[in-house]
């Protein structure tokens, strides 16, 4: 143990954060036995994008650029994924090295080699799109997301290759992308499937260590140096620039680690569903972390995995109702249209204030006892009918100038 | 902030289709308090009073029209079904939904929350592909009733490659999946074999949707017109996006080619936009003759209003007319009085209709035979069963495929047809059927699988 750990954990400050993540992780570990198949996946699913949308806004809400492309990552490293598990691994003979543990290797190298496909993508893409700014950024890439997207909806690696005389012609296989089964595991005599639906407990104790390990390495980074320029990148480029930092470069950087973290995210994504399609390399995909970090609240770091757990639940919620259901984009618009309105930074801003509320309340009860709280909560109501009211006021005015009655 | 969600997952726990392995053991022992106030008994198990049926369809997008059918066509069965009786003295209920953003989600929240014992449905070659695994994992008997891919139905994965294990794999069979539709194999016979007997050796030039789909149907006619004997021409192959607002360019470099007939495998909004500007670029006075695979829909014609072209080909897995039987006309009565007085669909089944009609009588008998709603003994019934009530004439689930040796109808276009809205039907249908063992001769030298 390295020094002064036990100080550290119990200061004060730092007291409800360690008791909230270990509260957090007892649950997590937990969970697949006391939920049912259904839910444990779809919980697995959830961390998955958590850690997705967490290194997405590695670039967006620590670097200030918003990336309208990054489904492109999950794209390299879901194919170079689903490449291990169907071609790779069997050419290797993986079967006969390690027995019953092959899928469990299988598994790691797919891991380890799509994460490093979208490292090496976003090395390319990254310096490219870096060159710009704002708009511009969110532009290249999405372009070139989409030129991903069409070359594996095309097909045209197969159609190179085939050129070269290897193959026949077919690599990413078109639009019916890749699927493969992920069978099962003999380990000290436990036999189980790596990813079964049914009883998804395995897949997801993995997920789990891939989530814990992935949220723990991109905490290091944005609370280090390197996180703190981000940050001043963000806030001013220019001045970023005069205090001497290359913010090409650390953007570019930035790029690397955020595309690298959301290639993890695509592999383990890729092999809970056991496949990959051109869609996932579409622009909607790359909606989707955006939209969970805006839900969630980009300038907090636990904002976008508050986000992928309101989007994944809210998801299902709506999937329960067919009403809601038909019409799930517009629920889910109008819930989106809500926050961004109502709620500064999203709702982890609102589970802060929330938060700090609770504190309120606590020394209003230490200094006057349950009248104190009492009193609290009336001024809460109270000045949130007052907001209220603000805003109904201001838009009668607007309507009234508008239809030219003031 | 998850905690407030966890509460609801525990009536899905358990999976009484699994050997209880530790895990399970654990998982159940955890929840055991819970479900067994709730009478849970997991996956297989539904309810105690009722048979579930989950369906997934696409009811939203290019092929809203065609999930509707099928869904109402399903609909209408297990209505059928309760009124005479329901299956083994229980009521059936059915739940569809939309394939949404994430088809496989779906599958699994029927299958693990909502409880299904069987399911139909998937509107899309590649949802079923890329859904098969979860499909299998699930353990649940799944009948596709709307999906052409010959690939699913094809167990040689010596012969073709297994497509899990390949991206060039042509073999995706899966033990627990089942199909009532004729599929791609079936539909471009049909036409080869009428081409050779009606025009012999011609110049064929090919339209079709830019996916999979679009590609396979192409290749299979191909195969099986060569199979056949027939030495065609073929003179041009365009593929416009799914979806396209504008096939003009691809409808002109065809007419360029001049072929003397065109091959197409546009369906539902796709081979409505295809014909009305097919007729605007005067394809059809300039060819003999237009085939199509699956755009023979009563949906498609009652967009098309007159302008549907008179005297061109078009086939499908079911027409309404097609049939002279006593299941065909209390299918179609049935269909009738429920939709009569709708206005948003035609009060007669889409081309998916009989197939998913079929699948829920299917169901009620091997349930029945099996006696009980467990996965396994249902589809070890389901295996080699006969669908007496087929509107189509009984037709068989083949044991080693899983594929029903269901025709497929092909039919000319005509505004004499019997149909109950403003617009064209087919006429002069003809049905066929092949073999697994023709389909294998016919293919041969194709690297195509039969799927049948």
């Amino acid at each position: 143990m390295s020094y002064g750990v036990r100080e550290r954990l119990f200061a004060p400050d730092n007291r409800t954060q360690v008791v909230g993540v270990s509260v957090a992780a007892v649950l997590l570990v937990v969970a697949p036995f006391v939920l049912g198949g259904f839910q444990t996946s779809l919980l697995a699913q959830t961390l998955i994008f958590a850690v997705f949308a967490t290194a997405f806004n590695l670039l967006y809400g620590y670097t200030g650029l918003l990336s309208f492309g990054h489904a492109m990552f999950v794209a390299a490293s879901g194919y170079t994924a689903a490449k291990v598990v169907q071609q790779l691994a069997p050419a290797l003979g993986i079967a006969d090295i390690f027995g019953g543990a092959e899928l469990l290797v299988v598994w790691l190298l797919a891991l380890v080699l799509g994460t490093v496909s979208a490292g090496v993508l976003a090395v390319f893409i990254g310096y490219l799109s870096v060159q710009l700014e704002e708009i511009y950024f969110a532009m290249i890439t999405l372009s070139f997301s989409m030129a991903i997207f069409v070359i594996v909806n095309q097909d045209i690696i197969g159609s190179v290759l085939e050129a070269v005389g290897i193959g026949g012609g077919t690599f990413t296989n078109g639009s019916d992308g890749l699927t493969f089964r992920m069978g099962e595991v003999n380990l000290f005599g436990l036999d189980f499937r790596l990813v079964n639906i049914a009883d998804p407990t395995a897949f997801y104790l993995l997920t789990l260590v891939v989530f814990g390990l992935a949220m723990y390495a991109l905490y290091r980074i944005v609370n280090s140096p390197f996180g703190t320029t981000c940050q001043a990148i963000r806030e001013n480029p220019e001045r970023a620039r005069a205090l001497g930092i290359d913010t090409t470069y650390h953007s570019w950087m930035t790029f690397i680690i955020s595309g690298a973290f959301s290639g993890m995210a695509g592999a383990m994504l890729v092999m809970l569903k056991t496949g990959i399609l051109p869609a996932d390399a579409f622009w909607t995909s790359s909606a989707t972390p955006v939209v969970m970090t805006v839900i969630g609240g980009p300038y907090a770091f636990f904002g976008p995995l508050a986000g992928a757990f309101t989007y994944e639940y809210l998801r299902w919620f709506i999937r329960q109702f067919p009403l809601l259901e038909e019409f799930w984009e517009f629920s889910f618009g109008f819930l989106l249209l809500i926050v961004v309105l109502f709620f500064d930074n999203g709702v982890y801003g609102r589970v802060s204030r929330f938060r700090a509320w609770l504190g309120e309340a606590q020394s209003r009860y230490r200094d006057d006892g349950i009248a104190g709280v009492v009193a609290l909560v009336q001024e809460t109501i109270a000045g949130a009918l007052r907001a209220a009211a603000e805003i109904v006021r201001g838009l009668a005015a607007a309507l009234r100038a508008r239809l030219g009655l003031a | 902030m998850s905690d407030e969600h966890k509460g609801h997952g525990v009536d899905s726990s358990g999976s009484a289709s699994t050997p209880l392995d530790r895990r399970g053991f654990l998982a159940a022992a955890s929840t055991g308090a819970t479900a067994a106030v709730a009478g849970c008994s997991g996956i297989g198990g539904g309810g105690g009073d009722t048979i579930k049926i989950g369906g997934v369809y696409l009811l939203s997008g290019v092929a809203q029209a065609l999930g509707t059918a099928s869904a109402n066509a399903a609909e209408v069965a297990v209505e059928q079904i309760n009124e005479e009786g329901g299956i083994m003295g229980q009521d059936v209920e059915i739940e569809v939904r939309d394939h949404g953003d994430n088809p496989q989600a779906q599958v699994r929240s029927l299958a693990q929350e909502y409880g299904a014992d069987v399911m139909i449905g998937i509107t899309s070659s590649g949802v079923t592909l890329a859904s098969a695994p979860t499909i299998e994992s699930l353990g649940i008997p799944f009948t596709i009733t709307d999906t052409g891919t010959p690939f699913i139905t094809e167990p040689d994965t010596e012969t073709y490659g297994n497509y899990y294990e390949s991206d060039s794999g042509k073999a995706a069979f899966t033990s627990n999946m089942f199909r009532t539709n004729a599929n791609t194999s079936h539909m471009t016979y049909g036409i080869a074999k009428f081409v050779q007997e009606e025009y012999g050796a011609m110049r064929v030039a090919n339209l079709g949707p830019n996916y999979a789909y679009g590609q396979q149907c192409w290749d299979y006619f191909k195969a099986y017109s060569e199979g056949l004997g027939v030495d065609h021409e073929y003179v041009a192959s365009e593929y416009p996006e799914l979806e396209a607002g504008d096939m003009t360019p691809q409808i002109n470099s065809v007419l360029d080619a001049d072929p003397d007939l065109v091959f197409t495998s546009f369906w539902a909004g796709d081979a409505t936009t295809f014909i009305s500007q097919a007729t605007e670029q005067g394809l059809f006075e300039q060819v003999e003759d237009v085939f199509d695979t699956i755009g023979a829909d009563p949906t498609v014609y009652k967009a098309l209003g007159d302008t549907t072209p008179e005297g061109i080909h078009m086939s499908g897995w079911y027409w309404p007319t097609a049939y002279d039987n006593e299941h065909n006309q209390a299918f179609l009565d049935a269909y009738r009085e429920e939709y009569q007085d709708d206005d948003t669909t035609p009060n007669i089944p889409g081309f998916t209709g009989g197939s998913t009609w079929a699948s829920i009588f299917m169901y009620k008998k091997a349930i029945e035979a099996a006696g009980s709603t467990n996965a396994d003994d249902i589809i070890s019934e389901l295996e080699g069963i006969t669908i007496d009530d087929d509107p189509r004439g009984p037709t068989t689930i083949q044991p080693d495929t899983h594929q029903a040796n269901a025709p497929t109808v092909l039919g000319e276009t005509s505004f004499d047809a019997d149909v109950p809205y403003d617009g064209a039907g087919l006429v002069d249908t003809r049905t066929y059927t092949l073999t697994r063992s023709e389909s294998k001769e016919l293919l041969d030298g194709s690297g195509l699988g039969p799927g049948i």
